[in-house]
């Protein structure tokens, strides 16, 4: 029996733009990747070379403009703006270089807020968030609102909420950006040990070029297109 | 995600930034307690004015005296009666078997000799005079334009209790003012009885002490004292065991003089005066007076209600304003929302749920704020009132105030909240992430 963590990434001649003031900006252009589930692969390249819309398109916060994008056997240009967002609930991690939790709600509130969208009961959501909590080294801070944690702390919650619905990818944009080098390898450990322990398939954008190394898989976007960096 | 979480969300969200909601909040507050202000000072004001209409009795009260009705005064508030006419338990049987007719209250009188132990501004005794007790049944008092200005009213079936009317104030020198001073007094009252000895008339009385209990302003019957049922029919009935029932004492014959009957409703009271007209009674109720100043009073409703509404409206657009902001300065946020698999409708939910919560908050303290306010005027009111010697009015908020008030101002923050919240749910999810 074969058993398959993760989701599987397929993308075939992504084309991506942008209107701006100057004109039309080709971000991605004819961009083909294929990244295999379970797999833990960083991103790198240079400001503006199409790393975020990349990852938006993988994980379904804007339809690919053209070519296809496969995501564990989801199609994603077929899917409507409703489906989008069932694919984002029940698939995909997100932690953001900003953190992006809701300033209004402690840590737990946050973890529970996308167990609920997921219409998890409320006894299993806080238990839910408590387990993620514990996971996170942060059971203390879950009655915590976001600005009385630190960084470290701040992205730690993020990733637990990022796996709060048992995702297959966890797409990771430059989440040590805005952290010190201690709360840095804390955050990168634990990145790290999700495709092992939580069977999902990691895509990580970084200008780090040390934490790209650690990675299994390099890829560099270059000219709207991904080059594989030799390990 | 379901309504309850999305409430929760937004409720949690207004309550743990107030600094953003407490300006919103504010502008409705103040709206919603101009508009609770203005109708319940106006709802109090047409309490009072429709109140003095009908001298405290329901506005669909008839009274029917017991007298014929003149044909040429049936369809005038203050009819004259026709000739006399006895009304006694068949007619009010008739009266009271009408469909329209909600109750019907017998009121009876007879006359009295009164020594009061008052005495007038000169400190000089006020001498025995004739007065007529009028007695009704005073289960049914609600239903008669009695009102209570001091004390109470006598208690049901007692014949040691009454209450005296202004004229009896009037003729001790007193006014409205100094009701409480008569309260706690006592008369001595005789029911006059005419007997023949040894070959003339003579009056005799049959004395009685009795207690005020209470000052009102009455308009059931003609007279000073108000009293029960029990009490006048003793009287009357020892006046009637005499040998001269009428001439003399001028003693009425009709068992009840008169009659209140309540309609079903102000709508009814045209109708139910014709088919007592029909029966053989003369009528009269202020229905013209009443719907004449009725329709002055919807008119001034109307535009104070609308001031409100505007305030309120001015409020929402305030609500908008805001909540479109919040849209701009949140847009990560929404992002998030979105990147963490909310639909469009989940967004739009919770940006609609918090503008509800701020209407909501805005009503409820609006509500409060505005009958704060309504009770200050009602004071201010009530002392210019007294100077005038008049009794004041009671502030009431009418329930349907406090509810329209606070509903109203939810119901008109969603649909202020219903554009930002529109342009929030179609915002991309893409706002999560940075370009590049």
């Amino acid at each position: 029996m074969v058993v398959v963590s993760g989701a599987a990434i397929v993308v075939r001649n992504l084309s991506h733009r942008f209107a701006s003031r100057a004109g039309t900006v080709d971000v991605l252009s004819g961009l083909d990747l294929d990244i295999e589930a379970g797999a833990y692969v960083a991103l790198v390249g240079a400001s503006g070379a199409g790393k975020s819309t990349l990852l938006s398109v993988l994980g379904g916060l804007e339809p690919p403009q053209q070519g296809s994008v496969t995501v564990g056997g989801a199609d994603l240009g077929t899917l409507c703006r409703s489906e989008l967002a069932t694919f984002r609930r029940e698939t995909v991690g997100f932690v953001f270089q900003h953190f992006g939790l809701l300033e209004a709600l402690t840590a737990s509130e946050n973890i529970e807020l996308a167990c609920s969208l997921a219409r998890l009961a409320p006894r299993a959501r806080r238990q839910r968030a408590a387990d993620l909590l514990a996971a996170v080294g942060l059971t203390d801070r879950a009655r915590h609102r976001p600005v009385e944690l630190s960084g470290g702390e701040r992205q730690r919650v993020a990733i637990a909420r990022a796996l709060a619905n048992r995702p297959q990818l966890v797409l990771a944009d430059e989440p040590t950006g805005n952290l010190d080098d201690e709360s840095t390898l804390l955050v990168v450990d634990l990145l790290e040990s999700l495709p092992g322990e939580h069977d999902c398939t990691l895509v990580l954008v970084t200008h780090d070029h040390a934490l790209a190394r650690r990675a299994t898989r390099r890829l560099r976007l270059q000219a709207g297109r991904a080059v594989e960096e030799s390990p | 995600m379901t309504w309850r979480d999305a409430i929760g969300l937004a409720v949690t969200t207004v309550r743990r930034r107030p600094g953003r909601a407490v300006l919103t909040v504010l502008a409705v507050t103040l709206a919603a307690a101009l508009l609770t202000a203005l109708l319940t000072i106006s709802t109090t004001a047409e309490t009072r004015v429709l109140d003095q209409l009908s001298s405290g009795g329901p506005l669909a009260g008839i009274k029917v005296a017991a007298a014929a009705p003149d044909p040429g005064q049936v369809d005038r508030d203050n009819a004259q009666p026709g000739d006399p006419r006895n009304l006694d338990d068949a007619a009010i049987a008739q009266i009271s078997d009408l469909p329209d007719v909600r109750d019907v209250v017998p009121i009876v009188s007879a006359p009295m000799y009164v020594i009061t132990p008052a005495r007038d501004r000169d400190n000089r005794r006020i001498g025995p005079f004739r007065e007529d007790i009028v007695g009704v049944d005073l289960t049914k008092v609600n239903q008669l334009p009695v009102t209570v200005v001091a004390g109470r009213l006598p208690v049901e079936g007692s014949t040691s209790e009454v209450a005296v009317t202004q004229g009896y104030l009037d003729r001790l020198g007193l006014q409205r003012t100094d009701a409480p001073l008569v309260v706690g007094t006592e008369l001595q009252m005789a029911s006059p009885q005419v007997v023949r000895d040894v070959g003339r008339d003579r009056v005799r009385g049959r004395w009685v002490k009795v207690g005020i209990v209470g000052v009102v302003a009455q308009e059931a019957g003609n007279g000073q004292i108000l009293g029960t049922t029990e009490l006048v029919n003793q009287a009357r009935d020892w006046s009637r065991a005499g040998v001269d029932q009428s001439s003399a004492l001028e003693l009425p014959t009709s068992p009840y003089t008169g009659l209140f009957v309540v309609a079903r409703g102000i709508d009814n009271v045209s109708l139910v005066r014709n088919q007592i007209t029909a029966i053989g009674y003369s009528t009269s109720a202020p229905e013209n007076l009443v719907a004449s100043v009725r329709r002055y009073l919807r008119v001034v409703e109307i535009v104070l209600s609308a001031v409100g509404i505007i305030a309120l409206v001015v409020a929402a657009l305030g609500i908008t304003n805001a909540m479109l902001a919040a849209v701009r300065e949140r847009r990560r946020e929404i992002g998030v929302l979105k990147a963490i698999g909310a639909r469009d409708r989940d967004v739009y939910r919770v940006f609609l749920l918090e503008a509800g919560t701020l209407g909501f908050i805005g009503g409820v303290l609006g509500t409060a704020v505005g009958w704060a306010i309504a009770g200050i005027v009602g004071r201010v009111v009530n002392g210019y009132l007294a100077q005038q010697r008049l009794v004041g009015v009671q502030i009431t908020l009418p329930f349907a105030v406090v509810v329209g008030g606070i509903i109203g101002s939810t119901l008109l923050a969603l649909a202020a909240g219903t554009l930002p919240a529109v342009r929030a749910a179609r915002l991309p999810a893409r706002e999560a992430v940075g370009g590049g």
